[in-house]
């Protein structure tokens, strides 16, 4: 089962000096934080934001060479989680195939944001994640940890 | 100079990505071989390090930005024919990569960083045209280095 999931926000974890992406599931029952490196974090703020680059960005040359050849991201999927590290699949429709590329979830969700292609994650994604872990960090945070890019 | 519809291109080999001791940013040499004359194009450091991992062939635990992009043009059969640096204004790099699907090229704008990242994963020539080379006007790599502490005169992307 694979369960739909919204970016409801980019955090910068102080920590571990890393951003954390916090997807939601519609019913906002389910949370999955993913910690993502800086460039990632910014080229994901980018695209929440709706910000206009006046060079395009990595993610945004991926969209362009996509386009260039009518190929479409129809979904992204946060397929798995071993070890720490979460595993995110492409899925792309080119004349007619169907593609699924293995991906890391920051790339997968900056893509997804820019071509408006749903994100889902795998319900045993979900369930592995260590929620106890997430709760004690959280109750570490100070408000003004929570910058404005929360959404 | 190329023949065949890439002439006024000049054929650029990546020397290699240095950090500026002034900033946080990195500069990828360019160089043309025959005449040794080198373009540095200032890169964010995480652009700097894509393109130092190709280089490098440094096995990823996980599919970097550029690896997804190089993966996703295979699986639809995209091949990059070329890149190529083709304009410099505001101490802005730009550049172009070349796209060829079925016998169709195409060409897509990208910043020289990811241009340059792309050309080597695919292991694609990298041009330069010889506007941006004069813009350059002949800098020897001894007065571009005397100049790093001038950051004005430097382009970034």
């Amino acid at each position: 089962m694979i369960a739909q999931m919204k970016v409801r926000g980019l955090m910068f974890d102080p920590y571990n000096n890393t951003f954390i992406v916090i997807l939601r599931d519609e019913e906002n029952a389910d949370m999955l934080p993913i910690w993502v490196g800086k460039p990632e974090a910014n080229s994901i703020n980018f695209a929440l934001e709706d910000v206009t680059t006046p060079r395009p960005m990595t993610h945004d040359l991926m969209k362009a060479v996509l386009d260039a050849v009518d190929a479409k991201v129809i979904s992204v999927v946060i397929s798995d989680l071993k070890e720490n590290t979460y595993y995110a699949k492409v899925h792309l429709t080119y004349e007619d195939s169907e593609y699924s590329i293995d991906a890391r979830p920051s790339d997968a969700i900056a893509l997804a944001l820019r071509t408006k292609a749903p994100i889902f994650a795998n319900e045993e994604v979900i369930r592995k994640q260590a929620s106890d872990e997430l709760d004690q960090w959280l109750e570490n945070l100070k408000p003004e940890d929570f910058g404005k890019s929360e959404i | 100079m190329e023949q065949n519809g890439l002439k006024e291109l000049t054929k650029l080999t990546v020397h290699g990505v240095v950090a500026d001791p002034n900033t946080e940013t990195q500069i990828v040499i360019l160089r043309d071989e025959r005449t040794a004359q080198v373009l540095p194009i200032w890169v964010g450091p995480a652009e700097g390090l894509a393109i130092q991992q190709a280089m490098d062939d440094t096995p990823t635990k996980r599919p970097m930005s550029h690896d997804l992009l190089c993966s996703m043009m295979e699986h639809l059969s995209l091949a990059v024919s070329r890149v190529v640096v083709t304009d410099v204004k505001n101490n802005m790099y730009f550049a172009s990569v070349h796209l060829t699907s079925q016998g169709t090229e195409r060409t897509v704008d990208a910043r020289p960083s990811d241009a340059i990242a792309l050309a080597l994963r695919t292991n694609s020539p990298i041009f330069v045209t010889a506007n941006v080379l004069q813009q350059r006007g002949g800098n020897s790599l001894d007065t571009w280095l005397e100049q790093l502490g001038t950051k004005s005169t430097s382009a970034g992307e």
